[in-house]
């Protein structure tokens, strides 16, 4: 099957900083994928690109064989790590705004999904909590139904609950046709839900595994693993 | 069923234990239809592709079948379920033997401490 | 993809600009009741009341045409810029249609602002008058009167109107000018990690120089160029007033350009900074 996301030779440069270096990269559909790295790794920058919010300096990255645009940005569904809806919003006119916007954008999957925490439609983003806030936007963003998730940082910052609710939602909208990329630093809470698990630091792509692969090998979780590359 | 992981196995092969422990147990029923890969996924809190694989490998071990449009279903086989019990039983029991081997125990000891035990078992329901 | 960009610019400027419509008109409505009044009524109190609602609504016309162009800064800079800039710049469109929607809907309100404006100010010199709207339709010369008129002055009507399109054009093209000015030097400014504020500050003082000496050195080469001998007739005793609306023209034809100029090079300033060098906090 054709690579969801690929890159080649991919690098970025900001001014003096060498944030990606050279990074080659293949992700097929149907993987969930684990992004982990230390912060200032290179994570952010990496999905960044991917959905078309920053240029390579040189090399390519290809979503389903094309370079970011707006064909690209139609099968990519991105969640970022803050706050990016327009507060005075409420759930209603999010929904409508999604569903303007992306033609895979499921309203009914995601009405059920909120109806299931009851949230109601007529709440204003700024009234929400932090934590309802995340909620809203996670649901928007697994309603669709598209070729590529990325997903940064969805879990820092939440409580255990929510976390759990996070990672349901992912298993819950698993599509075989779909990748979902997710970066974290918290590796323990996600060992379970990923397929594989790329470690990234400083730029450079340290090891792409399974996770199953890393525990038979190396006999330790995925977080034991990981801080052992990573000790300082 | 316990859906708790340990850390350092691949959780493929202790998904496979679990659901064999289940149908062991009697808790999963021969010719019991199971639940879709999404729906185990979700209760055991893992990833599909790794459900998947669990129940390929128990499909391979003879434990659970599948047909193409009704789903998977624990094998009606009773003497296969039977031949996987006494493998996990025959496991067990070597890691208790050795376990006890380090305690110190030879054979007839770990025997002799087995009857001490039904008979107080036996004393303890008799009152 | 413009059109539901236009849509939803619509919908999150006009809650805030209708409502203040809203307010205008209230306030033009109390002011044409209270000037209207205080010709009949003389009490002190009430005096200082009227006293007020005239000062509000001088306020409020002021206030008014403020919150246009803040609206029109902020909304672009909130929107495109902040936060929110990791929904726009990630929907399925391209950074044109961005724009585009932006200058199309900021453009539209200034419009209305200023027309509303205009209308209020109109209505409320009626009150003033004290004559009404028919009285003065009455006073004005007829068509025909009008017609000959400008013959005698040795005007056409058709000229009339077209310097009056010109200008409109003009003053039409100035607005998308002052918009994309601001939007440039937002654009600019933010390729900077640090200091984005006082970047797109500087760029803006710094394209306002530019082209205004830009506009002076053209305006000095363009003359000359379509001149055609016109503006020579200025200086001759025969120059009659049609000459003269020839040369106003030629002129703001020349200011028109190159402000279309101008427009042209700050679209692309916005659209490059923001396609290549995006740099989303």
């Amino acid at each position: 099957m054709k690579p969801i996301l690929e890159c080649k030779a991919l690098s970025k440069r900001f001014g003096n900083v060498l944030a990606l270096d050279t990074v080659e990269l293949s992700i097929e559909p149907g993987r969930v994928v684990g992004l982990l790295g230390p912060n200032g790794s290179g994570k952010t920058t990496l999905i960044k690109l991917a959905n078309g919010l920053l240029t390579p300096s040189s090399g390519e990255i290809l979503i389903a064989g094309q370079k970011p645009g707006p064909n690209s940005k139609s099968i990519v569904s991105y969640l970022p790590d803050r706050p990016y809806l327009a507060d005075w919003m409420n759930v209603r006119q999010l929904m409508d705004f999604f569903a303007d916007f992306y033609g895979d954008f499921r309203c009914d999957k995601a009405r059920e999904m909120l109806a299931r925490l009851g949230i109601e439609e007529n709440m204003r983003i700024k009234q929400m909590s932090k934590g309802t806030r995340e909620k809203v936007q996670l649901i928007l963003v697994m309603s669709r139904e598209a070729g590529l998730y990325l997903l940064d940082e969805p879990i820092g910052g939440v409580d255990p609950a929510t976390r759990d609710y996070i990672l349901d939602t992912i298993i819950r909208n698993y599509n075989p046709e779909a990748a979902v990329i997710l970066s974290t630093h918290l590796i323990a809470d996600v060992e379970q839900v990923l397929d594989d698990v790329i470690f990234i630091n400083r730029g450079r792509i340290v090891l792409q595994s399974s996770v199953d692969d890393i525990r038979a090998e190396h006999g330790t979780s995925v977080d034991g693993y990981f801080r052992e590359v990573f000790k300082c | 069923m316990d859906w708790t992981f340990r850390s350092d196995l691949p959780i493929y092969s202790q998904l496979v234990d679990k659901i064999k422990l289940g149908i062991i147990s009697g808790g999963l029923a021969p010719g019991e239809r199971l639940a879709s890969v999404r729906d185990l996924a979700m209760e055991a809190g893992v990833n599909p592709n790794t459900m998947q694989r669990a129940l390929q490998e128990l499909e391979r071990e003879g434990l659970v079948f599948s047909q193409r449009t009704s789903g998977r279903f624990v094998t009606e086989d009773v003497r296969e379920i039977e031949r996987a019990k006494r493998a996990v039983a025959d496991e067990r029991l070597r890691d208790f033997l050795g376990a006890m081997e380090k305690l110190g125990y030879s054979r007839g000891g770990i025997l002799a401490l087995l009857k001490e035990k039904e008979e107080q078992d036996e004393a303890d329901t008799g009152v | 993809m413009l059109g539901k960009l236009l849509k939803h610019e619509f919908r999150a400027t006009g809650r805030i600009m209708l409502p203040v419509f809203g307010v205008l008109l209230i306030l033009s409505m109390l002011f044409n009741v209270s000037v209207r009044l205080s010709g009949k009524i003389d009490f002190p109190l009430l005096r200082i009341f009227f006293g007020l609602v005239g000062v509000a609504f001088v306020v409020g016309i002021i206030a008014a045409e403020l919150l246009s162009l803040i609206l029109m800064i902020y909304r672009f800079y909130r929107n495109m810029l902040g936060d929110e800039g990791y929904l726009m710049f990630t929907l399925p469109t391209d950074v044109h249609a961005l724009v585009w929607s932006k200058l199309i809907v900021s453009f539209v309100w200034l419009l209305l602002t200023n027309l509303l404006i205009l209308l209020i100010m109109f209505f409320t010199a009626f009150s003033f008058s004290q004559t009404g709207l028919q009285e003065v339709f009455r006073q004005l010369p007829s068509w025909a009167e009008t017609r000959q008129m400008l013959a005698e002055l040795g005007i056409s009507v058709g000229m009339l109107t077209g310097l009056a399109l010109e200008g409109l054009l003009i003053l039409l093209l100035a607005g998308l000018t002052v918009c994309l000015h601001f939007y440039a030097s937002m654009s600019l400014g933010h390729m900077f990690s640090r200091r984005k504020i006082l970047w797109s500050v500087l760029f803006f003082v710094g394209i306002s120089f530019t082209f205004r000496f830009l506009l002076s050195g053209l305006f000095l080469l363009l003359i000359p160029a379509l001149d055609q001998g016109r503006l020579q007739v200025l200086f001759t005793d025969g120059a009659g007033l049609t000459d003269i609306i020839r040369v106003m023209m030629l002129i703001m034809g020349a200011g028109g350009l190159v402000s279309l100029a101008e427009s042209v090079i700050l679209y692309l300033a916005t659209t490059l900074s923001l396609q290549k060098r995006l740099n989303l906090a």
